[in-house]
């Protein structure tokens, strides 16, 4: 709008400024993930911004190699977290969008599903702490404590409306031409569906997934209601990598919370086109 | 004539229709609403019927026997006297109050900056969505690691103070909601940005450069053309990050515990807290039920007032 030298000027200063403080906690914790015990036990005067000599031990430690300078072992590595985290945020995913797509077609089409859209934007307002007592209860019940599919189970439906509405706008931009020249030829509706709908939507099913599978990925409170021991997910996990013995293991955490961290910072980044249209339910588009 | 017997012709073909797709449209929308009723439905009545009563996990009875332990309304009557409750909900309020608008300011600005191209746009822009793209609990003890009495935060003060500055923060009841405060706004001002910029890019140009013609200052212009046009946009916006920070749980979480007492101990935290150490769920669900229903009644009103006014525009 406006291009005159000063403005330019502000415009840069403003906006390192404020990118360099959005950086720098992320920077803090890269730097302490690569940090020898020495240098991220260090406080006050000795505290580095930067690794002098970095190291991997941090991350070899999570994985069972016990390291000469830090007297304490792992009783859990990391491995089993890791593969709780990505089993039960996959098939969450699964869940979500195989239910999401298709009650967003049913309703893009053929308008059914009555206050489902209403249902979905409710289940989102509600605080997931305010429903986890019934589902606590039931899951014990059902056997599902502290399993990956249980808490894929939870993930599936709590993030069923962010597939649903990304998946419903998607249709409502699709042209029908296409739809309706396969049905004259004479194929049924759920053939056209799954043979013609489906395959062209492939790129918009591919970034819904991709932004589902980051909300699951993030969770921390189902993870830390459901799973008790076994198939605990990174971040509960984290929180046993202190103890009163050893205190805070800050190099082995900081570690774990950087593999954590990229997948969805990845993902994200790799889908920002849609990120706009998944936040907003779909109100906005990019 | 033989429009009538075109018509007649079709009709019966078109009724078919309608009823086969209606059918479909049923069982392409039935998964999503069985798992509703699995998740939501089912367990809010089973919360109701556990509300009156005194359940425990540990009474040794299972959930349907809990009508052994019944006592009417005596949770709710217990709530209404709850000092550590009403102090949660107060206290969730008043981050609410502090985020949403300091993120919305942030954000606004950073999309203004922003609104046009300039050399190095693209990446800033991507750089500067890491935040919230990053997993909430790992955010909270980035800046648990940050607020550390001989962490990066003091260090950088004391370079700053001139001696060495060892403040205990999250150990101080203000200090540690000052901190907490802090993740929020770091971890969500990208997504007020995000909105905020994809809303100011569909203002059109020519209105804008028609409006340059006629001599309207800068401040005239976003006034009279941007913001009016980002209206809904904003409404949207901040919608989101109310619902979201009311349900805040991770950062504040592993940051403080909810603590030091109960300086940070948002709704959500209160609640876990209540399930997990003191255990009486009866309790409990009468809780989750009070707050679920205040937010139907208030979420149903802005959504009944939000389509009025998209209807209106």
């Amino acid at each position: 709008m406006n291009r005159s030298m000063p403005f330019e000027i502000f415009r840069y200063a403003a906006i390192l400024s404020l990118v360099a403080l959005s950086l720098i906690p992320t920077l803090w914790m890269v730097s302490m993930a690569f940090k020898p015990i020495a240098e991220w036990s260090a406080t006050g005067a000795e505290l580095t911004w930067w690794p002098n000599s970095p190291t991997l031990d941090n991350f070899r430690f999570l994985f069972g190699e016990s390291s000469s300078d830090l007297i304490v072992a792992l009783d859990r590595t990391a491995g089993q977290p890791i593969l709780s985290s990505l089993l039960s945020a996959v098939f969450g995913t699964i869940i979500a969008m195989m239910a999401g797509t298709s009650a967003a077609y049913g309703l893009s089409r053929f308008g059914s599903g009555g206050n489902l859209p209403l249902a979905l934007i409710q289940l989102r307002i509600f605080p997931p702490m305010a429903v986890m007592i019934p589902v606590m209860i039931m899951w014990a019940f059902l056997g599902l404590i502290d399993t990956w599919y249980g808490l894929a189970l939870v993930y599936g439906i709590v993030t069923m409306p962010f597939a649903f509405w990304l998946m419903k706008t998607f249709f409502d931009d699709m042209p029908r031409e296409i739809e309706d020249a396969a049905l004259v030829e004479g194929c049924s509706r759920l053939r056209v569906f799954w043979k013609i709908t489906l395959p062209m939507m492939r790129p918009a099913l591919a970034s819904s997934a991709l932004f589902v599978f980051i909300l699951n990925w993030s969770d921390y409170l189902i993870a830390l209601l459901l799973t008790t021991r076994d198939w605990v997910t990174i971040p509960v996990y984290m929180a046993s990598l202190s103890s009163s013995m050893t205190g805070q293991l800050y190099g082995a955490k900081a570690a774990l919370g950087l593999i954590a961290a990229i997948p969805p910072v990845v993902l994200g980044i790799a889908i920002q086109k849609h990120l706009v249209r998944g936040l907003t339910f779909g109100a906005l588009k990019q | 004539m033989t429009a009538d017997i075109l018509e007649a012709k079709a009709e019966p073909v078109e009724h078919e229709d309608t009823r086969d797709s209606r059918r479909l449209g049923f069982s392409l929308t039935l998964p999503a609403q069985l798992l509703i009723l699995f998740i939501a439905v089912f367990p809010i009545l089973m919360q109701i019927y556990i509300s009156l009563t005194d359940w425990s996990p540990l009474d040794g009875i299972s959930w349907w026997q809990a009508h052994q332990l019944w006592n009417g309304f005596a949770n709710y009557t217990d709530l209404v006297a709850d000092d550590r409750f009403w102090s949660a909900l107060w206290r969730t309020v008043l981050v609410m109050a502090i985020c949403v608008p300091a993120e919305f300011l942030l954000g606004l600005g950073l999309a203004i900056l922003f609104v046009d191209n300039f050399p190095g746009r693209g990446f800033l822009y991507s750089v500067l969505l890491v935040p919230m793209m990053v997993v909430p609990a790992v955010a909270g003890y980035m800046f648990f690691m940050l607020f550390q009495s001989g962490g990066p935060v003091n260090d950088i003060l004391s370079f700053f103070y001139g001696a060495p500055v060892t403040i205990a923060w999250l150990s101080d009841p203000d200090l540690a909601f000052f901190a907490v405060i802090a993740s929020d706004i770091w971890q969500w001002t990208p997504l007020m940005f995000l909105i905020l910029l994809a809303g100011m890019v569909g203002v059109p140009e020519d209105q804008l450069r028609a409006a340059t013609l006629l001599g309207a200052s800068w401040t005239t212009r976003f006034r009279t053309i941007v913001l009016p046009r980002m209206k809904t946009i904003i409404i949207i916006a901040l919608a989101i990050r109310v619902i979201e920070n009311f349900k805040v749980f991770d950062n504040f979480y592993i940051m403080t515990g909810g603590g030091p007492g109960v300086a940070t101990e948002t709704i959500s935290i209160y609640i876990y807290k209540v399930t997990q150490q003191e255990l009486i769920w009866g309790y409990v669900a009468a809780v989750a039920l009070v707050i679920l229903i205040s937010l139907s009644v208030v979420s149903a009103f802005a959504i009944k007032r939000m389509s009025q006014s998209r209807e209106a525009g």
